[in-house]
């Protein structure tokens, strides 16, 4: 039995740190087993066995406590003598770590922190789509019914449609985002008014009764957190709403919606034609969205054989709730997660560099320790604690930097992002930081560790630590680790050529209107107050007159809508051309514009005349795009000809063609323009939007406009105002984003290669002092020193960007879909950043080459 | 030197265990165990973590030769205190010895006849 248990005693003192156990094991069993040879019974043994046993659980962490420490205290001693080395790794350390958690602090607030919604997992949007296509499309409401009543896998269905509403009364008239929603969406979502009630299955019918359930924030901001605010009557639009409930401030759904009223539709409203709806469904316990996808097809198709005139060959399906509002981010979030990786690489490439050189310098230290008894895994250990202490420090220097660094990336982007979209470095972004920094002191400290510990005595000592044996291996090594850093610099720096150049191919295309001194806003005013008609008019008389006397403003115009921040898309019939189904009409932009609009935003007329205020009585007219007319009229003129907007079976009313102008870009810059057609307001149309040329900073004037039109009448609601310039920034700010990140995190990588190879040429030099002086001795000049250094830089250099260009050909083709008019493999951003990485290279090889040269032979002999 | 580190209980009698003679660890457990009457019963672990505090500090040393080759076993490592690890132990027994006193001027303790 003792001996057994001996036997399990010793497999136990695998608890302790190698070196105590090598220097005691023995001489523990041996204490044990005069113990147990003691004992007059079993029983007795034993106890002395667990005595035993609990000791080595209790000291064996001391022990190894006791090793950490001494190694700590080690590792600081070094970290201190050699202070420089050791600030510009943690210096380097600091950018790869703090730019890597930077870019995880957006994936985490876009891809990884859950949706403010309770069992997100379960959360579906649903769609109607064409068969063969894979963009999302709205729901047809009558389609909505049918799917809500058939389907067995959800566990219910609803339907919004978001938009602004204007709230008036106590105070100025104000915009807010708001949302029609189906009775279903609240609970679907699962979150609960904290006053009052959401909308009943019974409220949400046609002509039920005006309700509206109000966003926390909204109350408090706009009613003073009024405790009585349920059953309060509030103006919305044109029409009063009783308030029901106020739903937490955490809640915004859609987007950024404060206010949420009953959808009320009838299927009289609303066809199996009109598809403006978008749908959100919950999937029941333990379905997923493919089996609710397979299903919904199969009642879409059933849907479509009962209703054959509508049959438009959509079919339906259910997306992962995160999937379809985070898609439209996640290839730009993924490729910038793999830039800043690269980056890190880079940084961990440049260390391991240096602690290779520190190594080799290192190696009599490392000798003198062996020969004192020290055993490899020892060293390893000690060398390793260095490492993490390294990656610590970096990884701390880095959330410190990307505390400073998030708020910055956030400026860029100019718009309200929607509310589930936050970016904080919470515990998770911590977490990943901390891992990050651990990970890559393993990755620069294993090869340094492992490469200094196999220290061969005799010739490490002889050698007086100047050059090790292991010197060939470690500088196959450092030179390799260079090698890789041009080429991963090379990669990036492709990647970011690429998306500056997308971005000015984006930002450059004409468009055919004036940018600078342009100032917009939306406008909203109760039609109750001001009904289509006279009024309307006579308001907006009023409110031109007011701004035009506002000095520095030259140019007031009204519109539907103001360019790449609103447009309305219909289709197009031409006159005495085939009259085409819906399908295949040719679609149009299609904008409402008071006269004076093309002059304010400097589009051309080309042919024909601009609206005048005689147009209002006489509204059948427009003006349409040239491209427009030189499809349809390429060798006459467009002038008198008739055209019509809308569904081509609905016989809209024909406008004729008064006159056309110059093409211009109106919806959002990256997707495919249609063309563009103009028509006069009339009193149907309310304007919505204003554009005022200016002859100073445009944004000078917001507040004065806002002023004058508010003084005018509180009631009407003034938003949205920027200058063009601005709407234009907004329209591109995720492309101008993810195109700035880029190009920081690259000329990082360029910095970091550059210092990794001067580093290595440096140390190169310094070794060969010796050689150096010799062939000075010998008769080579400056030049020829010069050259032998220079040389081995290039040659490391020009191995990088062989190998870098293949690397990005084949990355770069994975950016194809986030380029904009940008061949992935663009010869002219491909020649630029390796001249730009060339001349980069020949600087940082220039340095120690120059120092090579001033060696003196003498002193350089006599140091031997 | 930096301040002089505490005497846990267990260093404490490992060197009074030294003070008389030179043993091995088995020895300085047996020893302990009996001065106390087995009311201190060192387990391997703690007696050979103090035993290398104890050699760091330069309190004890490990012996070349074996002193009593009748019982010699030639396997076991032997230990001698050293100087100042002697000095360390008379001044814990001082420091012991003034407390007491102290407890029994206060009569907390009842003075020796």
């Amino acid at each position: 039995m003792t001996t057994g248990l001996v036997r399990l005693y010793r497999g136990l003192l695998l608890l302790y740190p190698a070196e105590f156990r090598d220097e005691y094991g023995r001489e523990l069993c041996l204490v044990l087993l005069d113990r147990c040879r003691e004992q007059r019974s079993r029983l007795a043994v034993l106890l002395v066995w667990i005595h035993a046993a609990l000791g080595v659980l209790t000291e064996a962490p001391k022990e190894h406590y006791h090793v950490m420490l001494q190694d700590l205290r080690h590792a600081l001693r070094v970290m201190r003598n050699d202070a420089p080395v050791t600030a510009a790794a943690i210096a380097i350390l600091a950018l790869g770590i703090g730019s890597t958690t930077a870019v995880f602090t957006l994936v985490n607030g876009i891809l990884v922190r859950p949706l403010p919604y309770p069992d997100t997992d379960r959360l579906v949007a649903v769609d109607e789509h064409e068969r063969e296509s894979d963009s999302p499309g709205n729901v047809a409401f009558p389609n909505y019914q049918d799917l809500r009543a058939r389907t067995r896998l959800l566990e219910d269905l609803g339907v919004y449609s978001e938009g602004l509403r204007t709230i008036r009364g106590e105070g100025d008239a104000e915009t807010v985002p708001g949302a029609q929603i189906s009775d279903g969406v609240f609970p679907i979502l699962g979150v609960k008014p904290i006053l009052g009630r959401a909308f009943t299955r019974e409220e949400d019918v046609p002509n039920g009764p005006k309700v509206v359930v109000i966003g926390e924030e909204l109350w408090k901001r706009r009613y003073a957190g009024d405790p009585g605010i349920l059953g309060r009557t509030v103006e919305i639009g044109p029409r009063r709403f009783t308030v029901i409930g106020v739903m937490p401030a955490s809640f915004h759904f859609p987007e950024r919606a404060e206010l949420w009223l009953p959808l009320q539709l009838s299927p009289e409203q609303s066809t199996r034609a009109d598809y403006f709806l978008s749908a959100i469904g919950r999937l029941r316990p333990g379905v997923s969205a493919q089996q609710a996808t397979a299903e919904l097809a199969s009642l879409m198709k059933q849907i479509n054989r009962e209703n054959p005139k509508t049959d438009v060959g959509n079919s339906a399906r259910a997306v992962p709730i995160r999937q379809s509002i985070t898609g439209q981010y996640r290839p730009a979030v993924i490729t910038l997660l793999a830039a800043v990786g690269f980056l890190l690489l880079i940084a961990c490439a440049n260390i391991t560099n240096l602690l290779l050189i520190k190594a080799s310098v290192r190696a009599r230290e490392m000798a003198v320790r062996t020969a004192l008894g020290a055993s490899r895994p020892r060293l390893i250990r000690q060398l390793i604690t260095e490492s993490a202490l390294f990656g610590l420090a970096g990884g701390l220097a880095g959330i410190a930097l990307a505390y400073a660094g998030v708020p910055a990336l956030l400026s860029l982007i100019p718009i309200e992002l929607p509310r589930w979209m936050t970016f904080t470095i919470d515990a998770r972004v911590l977490g990943f930081a901390l891992a990050v920094s651990l990970l890559t002191s393993l990755i620069f400290g294993v090869a340094p560790a492992f490469g200094a510990s196999r220290v061969e005595l005799t010739a490490a000592l002889k050698e007086g630590g100047r050059t090790g044996t292991a010197g060939a291996r470690r500088n196959l090594l450092r030179n390799s680790l260079v090698v890789a850093e041009v080429a991963l610099s090379l990669t990036l720096l492709a990647g970011a050529g690429l998306m500056v150049r997308s971005f000015l191919a984006l930002r450059h295309q004409p468009l055919g209107f004036t940018t600078e001194k342009i100032l917009t806003l939306d406008l909203a005013w109760p039609g109750d107050l001001y009904p289509q008609g006279p009024k309307a008019r006579a308001l907006e008389a009023n409110i031109q007159h007011e701004l035009a006397s506002l000095p520095g403003a030259t140019n007031i115009a009204f519109a539907s809508g103001v360019p790449l921040a609103s447009v309305w898309g219909r289709s197009l019939t031409v006159e005495g051309f085939p009259l085409l189904p819906l399908k295949q009409a040719p679609g149009i932009f299609h904008t409402i514009v008071s006269p004076n609009y093309f002059r304010a935003l400097g589009i051309p007329l080309v042919e024909g005349r601009d609206f005048t205020d005689a147009d209002w009585d006489n509204p059948m007219v427009t003006i349409v795009d040239e491209s427009l007319a030189k499809r349809y009229w390429p060798n006459g003129s467009a002038l008198g000809k008739r055209v019509r907007y809308g569904p081509p079976e609905n016989n809209e009313p024909w406008h004729t063609i008064v006159g056309v102008a110059g093409k211009v870009r109106s919806e959002n810059l990256p997707g495919r323009n249609r063309w563009n057609v103009y028509i006069p307001f009339d009193a149907q149309h309310l304007p919505r939007a204003m554009i005022l040329r200016t002859s100073q900073d445009p944004m000078s004037l917001a507040q004065a406009v806002r002023g004058r039109i508010v003084a005018l009448d509180r009631n009407i609601a003034v938003s949205q105002i920027h200058s063009l310039q601005q709407v234009i920034d907004r329209a591109a700010w995720r492309e101008r984003f993810f195109t700035v990140l880029f190009t920081v995190f690259s000329s990082l990588a360029l910095l970091l290669a550059a210092v990794g190879l001067y580093g290595v040429l440096s140390y190169a030099v310094s070794l060969r002092t010796h050689e150096i002086g010799i062939r000075m001795a010998l008769g080579a000049s400056a030049r020829q020193v010069q050259a032998m250094v220079m040389r081995q830089g290039l040659l490391l250099t020009g191995l990088g960007l062989t190998c870098g260009i293949v690397a990005a050909l084949a990355l770069t083709r994975l950016m194809t879909t986030q380029l904009y008019h940008t061949s992935p493999s663009d010869p002219e951003t491909f020649i630029a950043v390796t001249v730009i990485l060339m001349c980069v290279s020949v600087a940082a090889a220039f340095i120690p080459a120059r120092r090579a040269t001033q060696v003196e032979p003498v002193v350089a002999l006599r140091e031997e | 030197m930096a301040a002089r580190p505490t005497l846990s209980r267990d260093t404490f009698h490992i060197l009074v265990a030294l003070a008389d003679s030179d043993r091995h660890g088995y020895s300085i457990m047996q020893d302990v165990a009996d001065r106390t009457s087995g009311q201190v019963k060192l387990s391997p672990s703690t007696l050979y973590s103090a035993i290398k505090r104890l050699l760091e500090t330069g309190w004890i040393e490990e012996l070349e030769e074996r002193p009593d080759p009748k019982h010699d076993d030639e396997r076991r490592r032997y230990y001698r205190i050293t100087k100042s690890g002697r000095h360390a132990a008379i001044e814990e027994a001082e420091r012991l010895e003034e407390l007491l006193a102290d407890a029994r001027a206060s009569g907390l303790v009842p003075k020796r006849s």
